[in-house]
């Protein structure tokens, strides 16, 4: 099966200092990719490289299979990339409905269009089976924790989008709100979408993925599947770089 | 020789097949009922109007296809005429609810049920009451088809009796059939494993629904199971089947409630995790304390984590043996197993990558309920539906009386 999200050989230096080598990963349709690594690995350098925040100095993005060049988020958001944040970029004086569309509105000539697109953020959400929030026109500083995090996730599943990247979704959550978090990961994956799942909890890493990317100081360590790795061999992986047969030759 | 199946009985049996596709995957168009049944259109009408005139589903317009053409009539059931009343008997909760065709939930009550003797008058007495409570509240046009509950222990198929529960402290006690003297309904009362209807449960409309191999992992004061092949739930000769907890996993370990040591219940259960993390003394119990101690170990607690780590290698030192008898597509883990499981996964899953074979494993997906802490009810519910779907006329037309 060819992978939905490929990037091969990717570079990236800010200044002299390189921060990515030679970085490939992929991410299937119907799975969740963790991406793991320690404090400054490349995770998150990795993941606004697909976004488009960052150009790169080198390598390939393949989309289902074409090669594409991805300039800017505008250009991610029109392959159907969505990335959420870990500060998850909600407006807390809007309501979920506002924070659903904000920026993207949908208009009937020249007034917003409410009724439709309080129809479709309710259909999101309860296509995603959430049930935790009482009502979308809730304002965004009432939700938990949990919450907003369900809202962020909603909010990039709105727009038709295939990739789904999620930057610590369970970070500063409580354990009921994580376990919620974890089954709308899950979730998404299972309705088709290729999520791809940043976590420094190796737990929730285990609980939800399918494949396990390590990287170790800005190099891909090995891109496993969780059923053939165990606890250790990740946490080698990690924080060495290689694990017997696994990671990168010395 | 055996004449084959007479006119009759085809039918009774496409009106059960049809009510089953409303009851399970609701609203649907007769259109759709075709293609999917493999029934002639005008079949299709004959089914649908004879249970549209015995109540059991109404035809409606749908709203705009958007399509060219007449639009084919949505066959809906009849959700909140014909419903069953479902039971479930746990360790620290009893729970009743009138359930509607096509799986809703119409209303219910709940009671905390304190650890101790298990007291079959006053028991049923609760239970029966409750039901009556919702009853006294429907309208006069509704109808109740079935009643059943899921209780936590070993029951004898066939009548219904309670053979072992260690976990409710009980013993070969006729619930089945006393629950139905109480309820006075002139309805027998189904009685099933609570883990096997959870996981029938599951498989019909939870997360399980497309899947024919599953197991499913109930956790309570102990853990059950309930295992589906081929779509069927293995029930064993006497449907004591299923019994997961008890297989043994570590000869000479824990001392089990069921009288042997090392059982999987014994060492993943509720007492062993508080045991283990030093809080069996403390004033909670149950699914709160569970949580209390994931949350803990989230919060840096060592001893927490240890206690949980304990556990999570011992749970997927089971599930690895299970999937290498039974190689299901899915395993599900309910009840306070659900908490366990996303608080020890890299446990579960590293002993699964050691101990299971890697054809069984390679397609094996791991997941948590989706129905919760209702898995159970819906089973019972599901239960009492039963013989509606086997004969719908039949049942209908002796409940109408």
């Amino acid at each position: 099966m060819t992978p939905l999200l490929e990037v091969r050989g990717i570079d990236k230096s800010f200044g002299p200092v390189q921060v990515l080598h030679d970085v490939t990963f992929a991410a299937q349709a119907g799975e969740v990719t963790a991406l793991v690594g320690d404090n400054g690995a490349g995770k998150s350098t990795l993941v606004k490289c697909i976004g488009g925040i960052y150009p790169i100095d080198g390598g390939d993005i393949v989309f289902d299979g074409r090669p594409v060049q991805v300039h800017g988020p505008r250009d991610a958001g029109e392959l159907g990339i969505e990335i959420v944040y870990q500060d998850l970029a909600l407006c807390d004086n809007l309501d979920i409905v506002q924070n659903m569309f904000l920026g993207r509105e949908r208009r009937s000539g020249l007034v917003l269009d409410e009724a439709s697109m309080e129809e479709l953020a309710a259909q999101t959400l309860d296509g995603l089976s959430v049930r935790t929030v009482k009502s979308i026109r809730q304002q965004v500083s009432s939700l938990s924790g949990g919450q907003r995090q369900t809202v962020a996730i909603a909010k990039a599943v709105l727009w038709n989008s295939k990739v789904v990247i999620l930057d610590e979704p369970t970070a500063a959550l409580g354990v009921a709100q994580t376990a919620q978090v974890l089954e709308l990961v899950r979730r998404l994956a299972d309705t088709g979408l290729a999520v791809v799942l940043i976590s420094h909890n190796l737990n929730d890493v285990f609980a939800v993925s399918d494949q396990i990317a390590a990287l170790y100081l800005g190099r891909m360590a090995a891109q496993v599947r969780t059923a053939d790795v165990t606890h250790a061999q990740v946490v080698e992986l990690i924080t060495s770089g290689r694990s017997g047969d696994l990671g990168i030759a010395q | 020789m055996r004449a084959g199946p007479s006119q009759e009985d085809i039918r009774r049996h496409n009106l059960g097949a049809l009510l089953r596709h409303v009851h399970l995957g609701g609203p649907i168009s007769r259109a759709e009922l075709t293609s999917k049944m493999g029934l002639n259109r005008s079949t299709i009408m004959a089914l649908t109007s004879d249970l549209t005139a015995a109540g059991l589903v109404r035809e409606e317009l749908p709203r705009e296809t958007g399509r060219a053409g007449r639009p084919s009539l949505v066959v809906r059931p009849e959700s909140a005429r014909v419903y069953v009343f479902a039971f479930d008997v746990g360790p620290d909760r009893l729970a009743v609810a009138r359930v509607g065709l096509g799986g809703v939930i119409l209303d219910r009550r709940e009671a905390v049920r304190l650890r101790g003797p298990f007291e079959l008058d006053e028991l049923t007495g609760i239970l029966a009451g409750f039901a009556r409570q919702m009853r006294r509240k429907t309208r006069d046009d509704t109808v109740c088809v079935g009643a059943a509950a899921a209780v936590s222990g070993g029951v004898r198929k066939g009548d219904g009796v309670i053979r072992f529960g260690p976990n409710l402290g009980t013993q070969d006690v006729p619930f089945g059939e006393e629950l139905g003297r109480r309820l006075g309904l002139g309805l027998p009362v189904s009685v099933g494993n609570d883990a096997n209807l959870a996981a029938l449960a599951e498989h019909s409309r939870g997360v399980g629904a497309a899947v024919r191999d599953l197991i499913y992992l109930h956790g309570d004061v102990g853990i059950g199971g309930g295992i589906i092949a081929g779509g069927h739930l293995l029930g064993g000769h006497d449907g004591y089947g299923g019994e997961v907890g008890h297989m043994v996993v570590n000869p000479g370990g824990r001392a089990c409630g069921c009288g042997s040591h090392g059982c999987l219940e014994a060492e993943v259960g509720e007492r062993t995790l508080l045991e283990t993390a030093g809080r069996l003394a403390g004033e909670q119990h149950g699914r709160d304390a569970v949580r209390a101690v994931v949350d803990a170990a989230d919060r840096g607690d060592i001893v927490a984590q240890e206690a949980l780590k304990r556990v999570g290698d011992w749970l997927g030192l089971g599930v690895a043996n299970l999937v290498n008898i039974f190689n299901p597509e899915m395993v599900i883990f309910g009840g306070m197993l659900r908490e366990i499981y996303l608080g020890s996964a890299a446990q579960v899953r590293t002993r699964l990558t050691l101990h299971a074979m890697a054809p069984q494993r390679e397609k094996l997906r791991l997941r948590t309920s989706s129905l919760a802490d209702d898995a159970t009810l819906v089973g019972a519910a599901e239960l009492a539906f039963a013989h509606v779907l086997a004969d719908p006329l039949e049942v209908l037309a002796r409940a109408n009386g």
